[in-house]
């Protein structure tokens, strides 16, 4: 039967969803770090700064995640041994920072600048007006955009299994070859399972932009 | 005149793009003491407050705040010792009232929480908000976004403050309550210097009117005898033209 086989089957493709998981949670916590560097760099950044942020993201996103990952595992992985997870964080990750940059550098420059100036006028440094008033408003209002960011992601790591990173997709693929057919029904269960995580997450990032919401601004925008 | 007055400005000059929007201010403010600056819109008065600053730095001359010469080393000790009243208030969209009092003074004063806190309710107190601590920016009227304004600059001692057109962004009904304020600080005795067409304001408050045109002060002198028997034709003719707005509003 194949649902015996799929509920004996079912814990391995939770273990490839939970390393699927994690992958997605490092690649995109390395692309907001970096990106949210990135982004000041490139706002209130030295000519020099930004034109290394549009050169880097020029390239990130030129490059299609595949041939980055290949490019990450095997082409880094000469000089400097990489297990094919970090492999796949860094090059998702550091695609995803180029993407990440974007999002925050507009939101960044929709800070009202006069908040700026009056955080300068009182004696605030350049970096501390940055961290004080502009982040956490840009912040704020980057939530929307990006959880698209947050969907594209989670996708992108079942590409991870072309430098056999053992995620759902790969997991899914072997059992397909175990069970010598049905790979229908387990490709349907996997895509629900994107479905689902994929969906949380929205949910969560929505939730979080209602809450973090500043008084006298609802229903201004955020999505509900 | 005192030989140490709190500010002095000395030939300030300042070229936007070409064009010479401040050709040579100069003028001395004394501890206390307020003044008032009116003139056409355009005319440099603006730049003149943020030369003063140094947010935009002046290309030539120089401005003396309590006699140190105001530069770029030590500029964010010096802005902390200039408040700075905006037209558009400014305030911290994302912070309470009570934390966009309390910001700078523990980031730049280094002040702890409590001291900051001590402050913030004293001067939010003197303008009246003691009841919106706990409002953000966007649930406040103008007048109380500016006067929480003012309290944030109130609230770091400075050694006088700047204010460029703090009620032209207000709805009329409400510059009354910000330039009580202003002239009840004026009373108290702090140091002001206000970019204002708010004739309440200069004729109870302001101990000189400065009448710039063209990016050069034309004339100087106490509300009494500038209202009433300017010197240059130019006064009289900006005097009479912001009267009759006035009625009009
Ligand atoms: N940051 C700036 N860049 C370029 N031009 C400016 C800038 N700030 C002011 N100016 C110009 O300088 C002149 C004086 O402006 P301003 O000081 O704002 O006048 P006022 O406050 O008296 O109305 C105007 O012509 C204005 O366009
Ligand atoms: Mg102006």
């Amino acid at each position: 039967m194949v649902f015996d086989t799929l509920v004996a089957e079912f814990p391995f493709l939770l273990r490839g969803l939970w390393i699927g998981i994690q992958l997605l949670a490092a690649l995109l916590a390395l692309g907001f770090v970096l990106g949210i560097t990135l982004a000041v760099m490139s706002v209130y950044g030295h000519w020099s700064l930004r034109l290394f942020a549009v050169v880097f993201e020029r390239i990130f996103r030129g490059i299609p995640e595949i041939v980055l990952l290949l490019l990450f595992f095997y082409g880094i992985g000469e000089l400097l041994p990489l297990s094919p997870f970090v492999a796949a964080v860094l090059a998702l990750g550091l695609r995803s920072t180029a993407y990440q940059a974007q999002i925050f550098r507009g939101s960044i420059q929709s800070v009202a600048g006069g908040e700026v100036m009056a955080a300068r006028a009182l004696g605030m440094s350049r970096l501390g007006a940055i961290w004080h008033i502009v982040l956490p408003q840009a912040l704020r209002r980057s939530i929307g955009p990006w959880t698209n960011e947050y969907s594209a992601e989670l996708k992108a790591t079942s590409l991870a299994y072309v430098i056999g990173v053992v995620e759902l997709t790969r997991q899914a693929s072997y059992i397909v070859s175990n069970l010598q057919g049905n790979t229908l029904t387990v490709f349907a269960v996997v895509a629900a399972m994107y479905f689902v995580v994929n969906r949380l997450g929205n949910a969560g990032l929505y939730a979080l932009e209602r809450r973090l919401t500043i008084p006298g601004f609802e229903g201004r925008g955020a999505e509900s | 005149m005192s030989d140490n007055p709190i500010l002095s400005v000395r030939d300030v000059r300042k070229t936007y793009g070409g064009v010479e929007v401040l050709k040579g201010v100069s003028f001395d403010l004394e501890r206390g003491q307020s003044k008032i600056v009116i003139g056409p819109s355009g005319t440099g008065k603006s730049t003149l407050l943020r030369c003063i600053n140094l947010l935009s730095p002046p290309d030539s001359g120089n401005v003396v705040l309590d006699g140190v010469t105001v530069e770029e080393r030590g500029i964010n000790q010096i802005r902390a010792q200039i408040g700075f009243v905006f037209q558009e208030f400014n305030l911290f969209t994302h912070l309470r009232v009570l934390d966009n009092v309390r910001l700078a003074q523990r980031n730049v004063l280094g002040r702890s929480k409590q001291e900051a806190t001590r402050r913030a309710m004293e001067e939010l107190e003197r303008v009246g908000l003691s009841d919106k601590l706990e409002a953000y920016p966007a649930e406040l009227s103008g007048g109380q976004k500016q006067r929480a304004s003012i309290a944030r600059a109130l609230a770091m001692d400075p050694k006088l403050i700047l204010f460029d057109e703090p009620t032209s962004a207000l709805d009329p009904e409400l510059t009354g309550e910000v330039v009580q304020v202003m002239k009840d600080l004026a009373n108290a005795g702090m140091t002001m210097l206000v970019v204002s067409h708010e004739m309440g304001f200069a004729r109870a408050a302001a101990d000189e009117v400065i009448f710039m045109e063209g990016g050069v002060i034309v004339e100087q002198g106490p509300p009494s005898t500038l209202f009433t028997c300017p010197e240059h034709a130019r006064t009289s003719q900006f005097l009479r033209m912001i009267s009759h707005e006035h009625q009009e509003a």
